[in-house]
């Protein structure tokens, strides 16, 4: 029994379209004409308890607004959605119970109140019993370093202060399921580092579902196992981390350095350049159907080679050929 | 038993909240303090300067004039505001989705919020407004407890009846996006149809009546007319019944405005 069912799910904006100058403005004011733009389009997938799902895309993908509808805030204009039996939208006081959501590039703490004051209001908000309450605030304190900011003003905190914070908040009531749509944005290592780990061992102790939104990969590759990647408001692909670096992972790279410009290459079959400058050549190979030492002879015999080097495939590498083929997606074997 | 529990400690710490928010700006507290002392004293040389040349104004003497005046006076920063900014601030911002993501009710906490706002700054105008009164401009307020709490009374039934339409009215932001619009003309009617300018007697018959349909002058003339005393309080039973149907129907249509508009919702960014 999933978690999270999302069926056939769909989301329409409609937005005034406004001509330039003043008189596009007044004409608008009169007779506006409307733009419909699809952000989420037939989406479905489900979740199980305790999954780390990466959901991944470049910008306007559909991420947010897909968030947005699972956690009741966004009204979908077409299909369903249920979240541990509730349906976000008609039920949002139950749904909001067992939920927390992290928007990495909006705070939900208030403002001009220290710390401990906005955990003490959302304890309150969330019914937490008072002494559950002092153990996780002890136990938060201490793995998320909160003590030297727990009487600070959100407002003066620095980024990676907030974000801390924004965690323990959004953790606080021990909710089932957790959305965190960006998380480590704008973070240094260092506390992108401390905020995974925190979420990878609370995940494991708790059993909780998390649902991850992000443009990190290194947030992908160390906390999860499925990613769900979505495409001008589609779902492109669902599947495991796995199969994509699978798939992916029998290309590599090796790049060349030569003591004489390059004026032509003739590469050997299964082989693909990706770039050429005046000293450098970038080669991209099947190694199911050729070897790194055939690549290099082959190029080696026609240049003066001063080195080179063998590149394995990192997610990004992969990730970026994926959102820039779309038709790469099939290779991976895209679930609908 | 429980539920009730935790929402009394919610309550609890929304009240603390707001207090201290209050506090944490204290440049903008006593500028207001600043700002309601000049006033009042512009309110009372005007009123002074008009009954130099008669007697009575629709039946007023000065002395009832004035002290409706600087009563308004005090009511008056507990009204001032509404809530259209508000709304266009968490919709612009998207703090409205962080609160519609707690499970609790939005409209009440942000009413509870309101009342604390509301006393906080009836206690701040009572001894700034009030001493001014009292020891500068010798105008006497009232000293029978009775009278207060019909007014207390009132006023807490008036601001709950414009904190709904202020409701109503805040949600046009969800679908105008410019607020600063909506903020000026509510400003405007409520200056002249609350009484905070003037009593509404003095209005001409037709803006009366409008001022009667209108809920501004729930919130500060029917209170400060009690306290005044230009209301006997053989009259508080009809003024607290109409005060009450006002609000149930201001109720009312708030949640219906909030909860159909609140579908509107597109949240920026992301």
């Amino acid at each position: 029994m999933p978690i999270i069912d999302v069926r056939n799910l769909g989301k329409t904006y409609r937005t005034i379209e406004k001509e330039g100058g003043v008189k596009g403005a007044v004409k608008a004011l009169f007779r506006p004409q409307y733009r419909e733009k699809v952000a989420v389009h037939d989406l479905n997938f489900q979740i199980d308890a305790g999954e780390i799902v990466g959901y991944i895309g470049v910008n306007g993908a559909g991420k947010s607004t897909t968030i947005k509808m699972l956690t009741g805030i966004l009204y979908p204009t077409t299909g369903s959605i249920s979240v541990l039996g509730h349906d976000p939208q008609r039920e949002r006081v139950a749904n909001a119970r067992n939920i927390g959501v992290v928007f990495g590039q909006r705070s939900q703490l208030w403002w001009d109140l220290a710390l401990i004051e906005s955990l003490n209001l959302v304890a309150n908000i969330y019914e937490v019993e008072p002494s559950r309450y002092k153990q996780l605030l002890s136990h938060f304190a201490e793995v998320l370093e909160l003590d030297e900011i727990l009487k600070t003003p959100i407002r003066s905190m620095s980024l990676g202060q907030k974000m801390r914070a924004e965690l323990a908040a959004t953790f606080i009531h021990e909710p089932k399921v957790v959305y965190l749509d960006e998380p480590t944005i704008g973070l240094d290592v260092m506390v992108k580092q401390r905020i995974r780990e925190f979420i990878k061992d609370y995940n494991q102790t708790h059993n909780t579902t998390v649902m991850l939104t992000t443009h990190d990969l290194g947030d992908i590759e160390q906390l999860c196992s499925r990613v769900i990647i979505i495409d001008a408001g589609s779902k492109v692909y669902d599947g495991p981390l796995n199969a994509i670096k699978q798939q992916f992972g029998k290309f590599r790279t090796i790049t060349f350095e030569t003591n004489q410009p390059i004026v032509s290459v003739n590469l050997p079959p299964a082989c693909e350049q990706l770039n050429l400058s005046e000293f450098s050549l970038e080669v991209r190979f099947d190694r199911s159907q050729i070897s790194a030492s055939q690549v290099a002879n082959a190029v080696m015999q026609q240049l003066d080679v001063a080195d080179f080097t063998l590149n394995e495939p990192d997610l990004e590498s992969i990730i970026k050929h994926l959102y820039q083929n779309p038709t790469a997606y099939n290779e991976v074997g895209a679930r609908g | 038993m429980d539920k009730l529990y935790y929402r009394l400690r919610t309550y609890r710490s929304v009240v603390g909240m707001n207090i201290k928010e209050i506090l944490a700006y204290n440049f903008w507290f006593w500028s207001q303090v600043g700002a309601h002392i000049l006033l009042t004293i512009a309110y009372i040389s005007f009123w002074k300067a008009l009954y130099s040349e008669r007697d009575s104004i629709a039946g007023l003497d000065m002395q009832q004039t004035l002290t409706y005046i600087i009563l308004a006076r005090i009511v008056m920063p507990l009204v001032q505001w509404g809530y259209t900014q508000e709304f266009g601030f968490w919709i612009r911002e998207g703090t409205i989705s962080s609160e519609l993501l707690r499970p609790v009710d939005f409209q009440e906490r942000i009413y509870i919020g309101h009342l604390t706002r509301t006393f906080v700054s009836l206690a701040q105008q009572l001894i700034v407004v009030g001493s001014l009164a009292l020891f500068v401009f010798k105008i006497s307020l009232p000293t029978d407890p009775l009278v207060w709490l019909s007014f207390l009374i009132s006023l807490l039934l008036g601001c709950s009846i414009l904190f709904c339409f202020d409701w109503i009215f805040g949600c046009i932001a969800f679908y105008s996006t410019e607020v600063w619009g909506l903020q000026v003309v509510r400003g405007s009617v409520l200056l002249l149809f609350s009484g905070v300018l003037l009593p509404l007697t003095m209005l001409p018959t037709a803006l009366q009546t409008i001022a009667k349909w209108l809920p501004f002058a729930q919130s500060v003339s029917v209170p400060v007319s009690i306290l005044s005393g230009m209301t006997p309080l053989s009259n508080l039973g009809s003024i607290w019944l109409q005060q009450l149907a006002w609000l149930s129907v201001m109720f009312i249509l708030s949640r219906l405005m909030f909860n159909f508009s609140v579908r509107k919702i597109t949240v920026q960014g992301g």
